[in-house]
């Protein structure tokens, strides 16, 4: 999953287009109940299942997007 | 109908509003402040309706009822800087326990997640937030698919939806904890309505940032009183009222202490207390249904020297997926003083909870509490508020439209029957069930009246 991708997952999930592949989810407007809608578009999108730690210690595109990858693995 | 057409067209000079919660002072408020002669007939002995304040210790209030607001509560927020009130900050500082894994100990959990599927509990956001943007929250009645959404329960919606053990654990929680709803209580039209009403599902939920950010200082009951206040000896209580009669010249309200005689009437209790009251000419249609039931909240207070949890880092909020205290918060004063332990008791809980004798609340209440913050000793005050069973407001936070509500009820729940117009929080589309809808309900019944003159 690119870092695109997951921009798009943010924007959607935090329903702002200000967001970059830098952007912290928790600084902008993100809190638990909507952080797991980021995880259930993760999972959708590539059957990957992430804990709501992942997205506390990855909260940024690019972060998450390397988490999937190395999931992924 | 054989309403009095010429009421219609009369001015309302003089305006008897039943019922002493925010929604009615609100109305008597504005009334007053356009030279309405305004007469408030109240039930109980106290102002306030589904706020009350309880002096948990000397000058510490703890809301019995209704509590919490945030930014988006424009008209309430208006009403207390005229009445110079001021907000609180809810705090949520530190680890939250949750009880809901199974395991013999809560777990510690920084925030406010609990320990389940991130990627269930997303689903189950997903599709209600689907719902809830499906409706159309002015007229819930008119949304696309209204009929089949009216006539499933959201008990039925949640077994036909969620597959996952941890979104079923959860959403009878989260419902309980949004609107004091077992999931059977509930219409999926109302379940989606009522979350659109109060901003969303994030809106709804959020304490910081949320409809959740604050308190009023001294307690919420303290709006109530002091427009109350200002209305004077306006207000009468204990005067319960059990006619409304309507001729061609005005209105007579028969209450405990007599009668009362008016162009107009605001009734601004719940649906289900208001058809109650004997209407002369009849109502054309009830505004409650055999399904419309009680916001099933019982509220719990366990009162400490100091809020103690805070030593070990604990927030004071938590879940369980037992009860009875299905969760917790800290509504300790600002200031220091007392340590104010919330407890909700909500759903199907709230019944069982409330039938018991009070030795037994709350031997069950401080074991849980002590399992949760460890080391917490027995507290120094304990206080049990059942809105469920009581009388004057027959449940909180608001009712609960039960299948079939919405489409007989919804149209007759603002409509004036003549000189008889509508208010309480049940008949606003914006903020249902919170205080923000009884203020605005009150607004808009007393602009009414102005709009007859």
């Amino acid at each position: 999953m690119s870092p695109d991708d997951m921009v798009d997952i943010f924007r959607r999930v935090l329903e702002t287009d200000g967001v970059t592949a830098d952007t912290d989810f928790f600084e902008s407007g993100g809190d638990s109940l909507m952080g797991t809608r980021v995880l259930s578009a993760v999972a959708r999108a590539r059957g990957v299942e992430l804990s709501f730690d992942d997205l506390l210690v990855a909260p940024t595109p690019a972060l998450l997007a390397d988490r999937v990858a190395s999931v992924s693995r | 109908m054989s309403v009095p057409t010429s009421a219609a067209t009369a001015a309302a000079t003089s305006v008897v509003v039943v019922g002493a919660g925010l929604a009615g002072l609100t109305a008597a408020a504005d009334l007053a402040g356009r030279g309405v002669d305004v007469q408030v007939l109240e039930a109980r002995d106290r102002v306030g309706g589904r706020t009350h304040g309880i002096e948990v210790a000397p000058g510490d209030w703890a809301d019995a009822g209704a509590a919490y607001l945030g930014e988006r509560h424009t008209g309430l927020l208006a009403l207390m800087e005229r009445s110079g009130l001021k907000t609180v900050p809810t705090v949520m500082e530190g680890d939250s326990r949750f009880d809901v894994s199974g395991a013999a100990r809560a777990d510690s959990i920084p925030g406010r997640f609990p320990p389940l599927s991130g990627v269930a509990l997303g689903e189950l956001f997903d599709l209600l937030d689907e719902v809830t943007r499906s409706v159309r929250v002015e007229a819930p009645w008119l949304t696309p698919d209204a009929e089949r959404l009216d006539a499933m329960t959201a008990a039925e919606w949640a077994d036909d939806r969620l597959r996952h053990p941890d979104s079923r654990l959860f959403f009878p929680l989260f419902l309980g904890e949004m609107m004091a709803a077992a999931p059977a209580d509930v219409s999926v039209l109302h379940m989606a309505f009522y979350l659109r009403s109060g901003g969303g599902l994030r809106y709804l939920n959020a304490f910081a940032g949320g409809a959740q950010e604050w308190r009023i200082d001294g307690g919420a009951h303290r709006l109530s009183e002091a427009l109350s206040a200002g209305l004077g000896d306006r207000v009468r209580l204990s005067e319960p009222v059990t006619a409304v009669e309507q001729d061609d010249t005005g209105v007579t309200v028969r209450s405990a202490g007599g009668a009362t005689r008016a162009d107009a009437v605001i009734v601004a209790t719940p649906p289900v207390l208001a058809d109650r009251i004997d209407f002369s000419p009849a109502l054309p249609a009830p505004r409650s249904g055999e399904r419309t039931g009680p916001g099933c909240a019982v509220k719990v207070h366990l009162i400490h020297p100091s809020p103690l949890w805070r030593r070990q880092g604990l927030s004071g909020w938590s879940v369980s997926a037992e009860g009875p205290l299905l969760s917790t918060v800290d509504d300790s004063p600002a200031d220091g003083g007392a340590g104010i332990l919330t407890g909700f008791v909500t759903g199907d809980e709230a019944r069982r909870f409330a039938a018991l004798p009070l030795a037994e609340q709350r031997a069950a209440a401080v074991a849980q509490a002590g399992r949760l913050f460890p080391d917490l000793p027995e507290p120094v005050g304990f206080h049990v508020t059942d809105w469920v069973n009581d009388p004057y407001s027959r449940g909180c936070y608001a009712a609960l439209f039960g299948p079939g509500d919405w489409l007989a009820l919804g149209p007759h729940l603002t409509r004036p029957h003549g000189r008889v117009h509508w208010a309480g929080t049940e008949t606003s589309t914006e903020f249902f069930g919170l205080m923000e809808g009884a203020v605005r309900s009150g607004h808009r019944a007393a602009a009414e009246l102005a709009a007859r003159r």
